[in-house]
């Protein structure tokens, strides 16, 4: 039972898997905040594109969609997919009350 | 007090009733005691003896003199149900003597409060030994950090933010304690991970945060076994093949130099705060 859960570390005991390290995380935060400022930017647009999770996005954000994808892993883009939904929904509870109590 | 003298002086008075029940009940309990011998013998027995026979009297003593005071009734019922309610409150009187007299023993001064707040481990025994592997591919137990305070994490090199965030955190307060309080900790980070993150990769990722990181890796069930002892809870989500992400709990553990655990520091705290309560641990426990 153990011998193909060790499987990985066995199979590459001296590869370093650089895209977690500072440098290539640094490029991937990078293009996150731009994909998203990109999307909050839009917001008037009508969003057509499914991004994963969920999440829509207006195809203007095309391209910083691509280079997000390109630059983060998928489980990372997942996540922090899953985060920006989690926090527009909170924003939209907190916006829609403000303008009700108006 | 005096309901004990007065039990004594009823029996002096009524002797002779008292030996008679004595002589019929008393023998039946006592089959090696004398009657005589009984007489000498203080109000003690002669309670007892009712307490546990007032039910069963042979001797028609009940019906003498009913105008007469209740306190002087020769019946042997008198003692009974004298010594019931006395015993009663003799014990009621020690438990709640025992009562307080613990709640004194435990009592904290004014003033003198709660030096530690919310975070200190009262209930399970966190921690335990581990035999793990660190970056130089030695073997590492905790034997080898007895004698240092450490500060012990576990998180995995493919987290996405807070792993990061958190190895920061961690990295900056002890530089602080270094550099401004010359404290010594020693930072132990823990892989959850331990299929993906082997020991060249764990030296990479921290030598980005600190050198001084040490980090530690081994079998899968060696992981599994510290991380229970430290209740520290992990779980690999969103698998797709080798690309998963591991949900766990974020702790920082201070661990005092006899991997005692001292106390527990979650997200909230960023480097300076951690650094301030570090310091007021380190400051508490001179256990240099």
């Amino acid at each position: 039972m153990a011998q193909p859960q060790e499987a990985y570390a066995t199979r590459n005991p001296n590869n370093i898997r650089t895209d977690v390290l500072a440098e290539a995380r640094q490029a991937c935060y990078k293009a996150r905040d731009a994909f998203y400022a990109c999307v909050e930017k839009e917001t008037d647009k009508k969003p057509t594109e499914i991004a994963s999770v969920g999440l829509l996005y207006p195809s203007d954000c095309k391209a910083s969609r691509a280079e997000f994808e390109k630059l983060c892993r998928a489980s990372w883009v997942n996540h922090f997919d899953r985060q920006y939904c989690k926090n527009r929904r909170v924003q939209r509870l907190l916006d829609d009350k403000e303008s009700r109590r108006v | 007090m005096p309901i004990s003298r007065f039990l004594l002086s009823c029996s002096r008075r009524h002797s002779t009733e008292a030996l008679n029940l004595l002589r019929s009940g008393i023998c039946r309990f006592y089959p090696i005691g004398r009657p005589k011998e009984m007489q000498s013998v203080p109000s003690k027995r002669i309670q007892f003896h009712n307490y546990c026979k007032s039910s069963k009297k042979p001797n028609g003593r009940l019906g003498n003199d009913p105008v007469m005071a209740i306190e002087t009734q020769t019946t042997p019922r008198s003692w009974g149900t004298y010594a019931i309610p006395a015993g009663a409150i003799l014990g009621f009187v020690g438990l709640a003597t025992f009562i307080h007299y613990n709640d004194e023993r435990r009592v904290t001064l004014k003033g003198q409060g709660t030096s530690s707040s919310g975070n200190i481990v009262m209930g399970p025994i966190i921690g335990g030994p581990f035999t793990l592997v660190d970056t130089e591919n030695w073997v590492v137990t905790e034997k080898n950090l007895l004698g240092n305070w450490v500060l012990l994490c576990f998180g995995y090199t493919s987290s996405p933010d807070v792993g990061p965030e958190q190895l920061q955190i961690m990295a900056k307060a002890l530089e602080k304690l270094d550099s401004k309080y010359n404290a010594r900790v020693l930072p132990v980070f823990v892989t959850i991970d331990p299929q993906r993150d082997t020991p060249a990769q764990l030296r990479a990722y921290l030598k980005e945060f600190d050198p001084r990181i040490l980090g530690l890796t081994g079998a899968v069930s060696a992981v599994r076994q510290m991380a229970q002892e430290y209740r520290v809870y992990f779980k690999k989500v969103e698998e797709e093949g080798d690309d998963y992400l591991v949900e766990s709990s974020h702790m920082m553990y201070l661990m005092n130099p006899n991997m005692e655990l001292a106390r527990c520091f979650g997200v909230e705290y960023n480097a300076d705060e951690l650094s301030e309560a570090i310091l007021k641990e380190l400051k508490r426990n001179p256990i240099q």
